[in-house]
């Protein structure tokens, strides 16, 4: 084994105790590190050698547990799966701070209450219908493509990376978060599960279509679950169920029906398709504010050529449209 | 004070079972633990969960390779009842959602483990125990308005009065609030103590809390001495490389390039039982053959790289991630570490324990049906077997106890008195450097092999810890998620459970299983084939012995 | 070089200022923009949630019409790069492969999977590198503090995207450097503009643009620049929501990459568009040290 070279890594932590503390501060601290040492074994040295009042959580140590995400130079990362020696080449620092979108309770422990509450809110267990009960004494039959369908979501450790880093969290508490959507689609794609129906008809209107699919989840996730693509599939499942009850669903039905006509979008066509009449008249006045300096928004754009092509892919790949009403 | 008619103690696999069985018992149930339940070590366990359901396998087959795997000192009739529980219990956790990894006929995929006649351990890719802890939760979360979760809290003390069990002492780490929970039936599942080891796959939670508040109240302690190694543990974190690694071709070698193995296990190489090979990889150390540091190489390269990035998806993050190694190219530096506890709470298969109204169930519990040495797969099964079988158990005492049991505020006081007093210490011991002592004195005279001249140096080390322990100071003064003080809690229970290990160590004076003894190597049934008792007396454990329940199967000499 | 210019909707309608700086920036620069009028909508990250399958049939078309050519495609759009981008990816999957296929069979446009798509900043960066841009230099846009604001679609998800680290990139700070201005490092630079719920749920679809921009005004940017049309309707086109929403005023320009390239370049305000912005430029181009030349204005 080549002989690792050693670092001398500055690392600050945020520190700060709600109630007694005015005001979050950061604590510096000096460790000699070799290159692949973990960020959490770096915080367990500076609670063993220099401040046992350092305040983290954490577990196994080798992300499975899910306990020790937190913000790794304003990335949300687990801490146990972080290298030291990059951080500190790319940054020349190295800073850790408590997740986001969580209070903080003390120093880098968050309350997770929020996350845990939309988790709870998908409905996370199979939900089973009279009916159909499951076989006596045997295991249900599922092969392994059925499984296949959901290979990563049940990696997830609920480590609430994702939750961190989603900006949709941050910015709206309706919107349930990536992991509790990934979930969701879990339990949606499982054959054993009588209310696929149900469940993708109530997270229509329950938050699904706040996701930006900004994938800043998926590149949160120690798992590699992929939360934003589990969400674009259950978008596409929804409305598949019922068509496009919501603004979200009719945006994207309303999207793909108005680039049909022509091939490329028409701006205005496209806000009373998602919005409806009533959504136009609330538009109108930044619409008009637009109209002023961007008077093309108001005119139908030329059409593409080999327009006949376009139609043929849906007509080929496209179901006919739902009726809504 | 809080009361409940059951209070489960950890929410792992064992202890969420034992929940939603005192629910569906229709008990009021509090459960108890320092992790959120998804955060259990239980989710920590990789490779699967044995059931002979194979139509070339059979139950008897899988009970005569458990006692022949236990190094015939486990209990035959729970080994029995506990290989007939598997079939239902896996369809159980089926039905409960797991997504079990498939066969192409749609039935549930099994894979061949070491110690097993046949391929019968079912899995979920290489993350079982992660796939059943999110079923088990999915499960019991549905009775939600019908038990209580205390999660993040710390037990202290089981309180027992009048030989009966009252209830616990926990502490609410948010608020650093002590309380007490009044039960007549108190659950531990705890799960595992292997921090008490410096070198451990075990989680930093895995603290024997559970065992060492059940030693304190007076129960049995069995089998303690029984520690399993794995073989191939990283060599700076102590993570697990699964036996799978060796399975797929993976070959250890010394700092000579010899494959060593075939010195040890001529004919199973490097697939040899896991004592085996971690008694191999130490004798090659000591020897002076291994490399500078202490340790040996598990080569994957000549695997290929597709190969090792296919099969090998989660070891090859482990070494990268927890490394720095490539093991398509590099050699991963590997020694075994301390990786499952046999002994444990002792208790019959209902998992009732010596204390009436006090059940254990899991790692924290030792029936026993793993005896001298645990097979692969049968332990995220017996969480499950035997975590009913005290929710159960659990829930008839409490329907049927009489009087009103107490948490007095003197109860709540007895383990909040001692943490006032570290804190107001200006001086006094660092938890943590008694907690790295401790770990290190186990790892050097209580490892692998052991011999009676450093297991007497390792009672003496570890009761000069326990005398240090009296002055044990907290620096951190906080009431809110104070670690201080739990690393000062936690160390107190491990060095009480170090001592009844060491202690029931030095007496066997037998090679068995994964107890091996230099001075003593060879197994010897006329005078040890019974289990060790420990009982905590004043002067420390106080040991006594109990035969072992045999059915069918005559001991024999174990070879593979 | 010759590349397959794609230049999206919005640079066609609203964003028509985004297509003049583009066109006059590779003109500069003596890349020739190969126009295909056959070009359709991209999907915009919304036709995928009707229906994938469809979407990647009509981006395999587009790549397909390039690849007849014989030509990779520049956008200058993040969320055409990356409908175009996770296109390519998607048809490694034998199961959609099998889907679009034959539908692509049926309009005789076959698509092999060989077509590059590029956004004009890898373009700029990478292709005619950074050195050539700086030596294009007329007017270095010196004393002007720029928050780069990137686009999710261009940076995410990195595996397919592959362009610059999704959450840390550094090529357009790199760029802004070359022209002469200072660029301003804040965490909204990599954050959602807000747009793809601008018509699911407007108030939250502001306050999430309000807090980027607000980001890089508290880190002292005078300006802030995009990539992507879309994050340009969401910070400046609804600006005035955002401010709304946020409760404070914001002030804040935000440039078209190539407006900015082109300004350095020495073109005019009128040649690119400025006076379509909705929140005026004029204060931010007030900032640019005066240099030998003339001195910008709008």
């Amino acid at each position: 084994m080549a002989v690792a070279k050693t670092l001398e890594a500055p690392i600050e932590v945020y520190r700060f105790e709600p109630g007694k503390d005015a005001k979050p501060h950061y604590d510096r601290y000096t460790l000699t590190v070799e290159p692949h040492t973990p960020v959490l074994t770096a915080l367990l040295r500076i609670r063993t050698e220099l401040d046992p009042s350092l305040t983290l959580r954490y577990s196994c140590r080798s992300s499975i547990c899910g306990s020790c995400a937190m913000q790794i130079n304003s990335k949300s990362r687990l801490a146990c799966q972080t290298p030291i020696g990059p951080e500190i080449e790319k940054h020349g620092r190295l800073v850790v701070e408590p997740m986001r979108n969580q209070p903080v309770l003390r120093d880098l422990v968050v309350d997770q209450a929020s996350f845990w509450k939309h988790y709870d809110r998908i409905e996370p267990h199979l939900k089973l219908d009279p009916r159909h009960p499951m076989p006596e004494g045997k295991p249900n039959p599922m092969t392994p493509a059925e499984v296949a369908r959901f290979y990563e979501t049940p990696r997830c450790i609920a480590c609430a990376a994702c939750y961190s880093a989603c900006p949709a969290v941050e910015a709206d508490a309706d919107f349930p978060g990536p992991m509790a959507l990934a979930k969701l689609y879990r339990f949606v794609v499982d054959p054993r599960d009588q209310a696929h129906q149900d469940r993708l008809v109530r997270i229509q209107t329950d938050g699904l279509w706040l996701c930006l699919r900004c994938h800043l989840c998926t590149e949160a996730c120690p798992k590699d679950v992929r939360p934003s693509e589990r969400i674009r599939d259950l978008k596409e499942l929804a409305i598949a169920a019922q068509g496009g009850t919501e603004p979200g669903s009719r945006h994207a039905i309303g999207f793909k029906e108005n680039i049909r006509e022509r091939g490329q979008l028409q701006e205005m066509k496209l806000v009373r398709q998602s919005d409806g009449v009533g959504g136009m008249l609330a538009q109108a006045p930044q619409g008009l504010r637009l109209w002023r300096k961007k008077p093309e928004i108001a005119k139908k754009p030329r059409a593409i050529d080999d327009l006949d092509q376009l139609e043929a892919l849906y007509r080929e790949l496209d179901a006919p449209p739902r009726d809504d009403s | 004070m809080r009361r409940h008619e059951v209070v489960v103690v950890g929410a792992g696999l064992a202890g969420q079972r034992a929940a939603l069985a005192a629910v569906e018992a229709g008990r009021d149930v509090a459960v108890v633990s320092k992790l959120h339940p998804l955060r259990s070590h239980s989710g920590a366990a990789q490779g699967g969960i044995n059931a002979a359901v194979g139509a070339e396998d059979s139950i008897d087959t899988h009970i005569y390779d458990t006692v022949k795997g236990s190094d015939y000192l486990g209990d035959q009739d729970a080994i029995e009842f506990f290989c007939r529980e598997a079939g239902p219990t896996v369809v159980e956790m089926e039905h409960f959602g797991t997504i079990f990894s498939r066969a192409p006929d749609g039935s549930l995929a099994r894979r061949p483990f070491g110690g097993a006649g046949f391929p019968r351990t079912i899995y979920a890719a290489d993350r079982t125990g992660l796939a059943l802890l999110q079923a088990i939760w999915e499960r019991l979360a549905t009775e939600a308005t019908r038990f209580t979760l205390y999660q993040e809290w710390d037990l202290t003390r089981i309180v027992v009065r009048d030989g009966k069990v009252q209830g616990i002492v926990a502490f609410d780490r948010k608020n650093g609030r002590f309380e007490g929970i009044a039960a007549p039936a108190v659950v531990i599942a705890t799960g595992p103590s292997g921090r008490i080891y410096a070198r451990t796959t075990n989680a930093h939670s895995c603290t024997g809390d559970g065992v060492a508040a059940a030693y304190e109240a007076g129960a049995l302690l069995k089998d303690l001495e029984f520690v399993q190694f794995h073989p191939t543990a990283l060599l700076d974190s102590g993570i697990l490389i699964t036996e799978g690694a060796r399975g797929e071709g993976g070959i250890l070698k010394n700092s000579k390039g010899e494959r060593f193995m075939s010195k040890y296990a001529p004919h199973v190489l490097d697939l040899a039982s896991r004592d085996v090979v971690s008694r191999a990889i130490v004798t090659e150390v000591s020897e002076g053959n291994g490399f500078e540091g202490g340790f040996v190489h598990l080569e994957l390269m000549h695997l290929g790289k597709e190969r090792i990035e296919s099969r090998l998806q989660e070891i090859c993050d482990f070494c990268r991630n927890f490394a720095g190694i490539d093991p398509v190219t590099q050699p991963i530096p590997v020694y075994p570490a301390q990786h499952y506890m046999m002994g444990g709470i002792g208790t019959n298969a209902k998992g009732e324990t010596s204390v009436p109204g006090l059940f254990a169930a899991g790692e924290a519990a030792c029936v026993s049906i793993h005896g001298a040495n645990r097979l692969g797969g049968n332990s995220l099964l017996e969480t499950l077997v035997f975590g009913k079988q005290a929710g159960i158990a659990a829930a008839a005492f409490a329907a049927q106890a009489a009087g009103r049991p107490t948490v007095t505020d003197s109860d709540v006081d007895a383990s909040q008195a001692p943490i006032r007093a570290m804190m107001a210490r200006d001086h006094g011991e660092d938890p943590a450097q008694l907690r790295a002592e401790m770990q290190a004195t186990m790892e050097r005279y209580v490892g692998i092999y052991r011999n009676d001249a450093d297991m007497l140096e390792g009672i003496k080390r570890i009761r000069a810890l326990k005398q240090r322990y009296a002055n044990v100071r907290i620096v951190d003064r906080s009431q809110v998620y104070n670690l201080n003080l739990t690393d000062a809690l936690e160390v107190g229970h491990m060095l009480e459970l170090a001592e009844a290990i060491v202690v029931g160590a030095y007496a066997r004076t037998e090679s068995r299983g994964a107890h091996s003894r230099i001075d003593y190597p060879k197994r010897d049934d006329a005078r040890w084939m019974r289990h060790t008792l420990a009982r905590k007396g004043p002067e420390g454990p106080e040991l006594s012995y109990s035969p072992v329940a045999y059915t069918r199967w005559e001991p024999k000499e174990r070879v593979y | 070089m010759r590349i397959a210019y794609y230049p999206g909707c919005v640079a066609q309608e609203s964003g028509r200022e985004l297509d003049l700086a583009t066109r006059w920036v590779a003109k500069a620069l003596g890349i020739e923009l190969v126009e295909f009028p056959n070009f359709s909508c991209c999907g915009s990250g919304f036709v995928d949630e009707a229906n994938l399958t469809l979407n990647v049939a009509i981006n395999a078309r587009n790549l397909g019409i390039a690849e007849r050519a014989g030509l990779d495609v520049l956008t200058v759009c993040s969320t055409c790069q990356g409908m175009l981008t996770l296109a390519n990816h998607r048809l490694e999957d034998p199961a959609m492969r099998a889907r679009v296929d034959p539908a692509l069979a049926k309009i005789g446009v076959p698509y092999r999977g060989t077509v590059k798509v590029k956004h004009l900043l890898e373009v700029l960066t990478s292709d005619i590198g950074l050195d050539a841009v700086k030596a294009r230099v007329r007017r270095p846009l010196a004393g002007l503090k720029v928050g780069a604001f990137y686009g999710c679609h261009l940076l995410r998800p990195g595996a397919e995207a592959g362009f610059d680290s999704p959450e840390e990139p550094h090529t357009f700070e790199d760029l802004l450097s070359a022209i002469g201005a200072e660029p301003v490092m804040y965490r909204g630079r990599v954050m959602c503009c807000g747009f793809p719920i601008l018509f699911v749920k407007p108030e939250t679809a502001n306050r999430i643009a309000g807090r980027q921009i607000a980001d890089a005004k508290d880190h002292g940017a005078h300006a802030m620049a995009t990539p992507c049309p879309l994050c340009h309707i969401s910070l400046d086109s609804f600006q005035n929501k955002a401010q709304a929403v946020v409760g404070r005023d914001l002030d804040m320009p935000v440039f078209h990459l190539p407006q900015l390239v082109a300004l350095a370049f020495g073109a005019t305000p009128d040649e690119i568009g400025l006076s379509r912005h909705l929140v005026p430029t004029g204060p931010a181009l007030a900032r640019v040290a005066p240099s030998a030349g003339a001195s910008p204005s709008a």
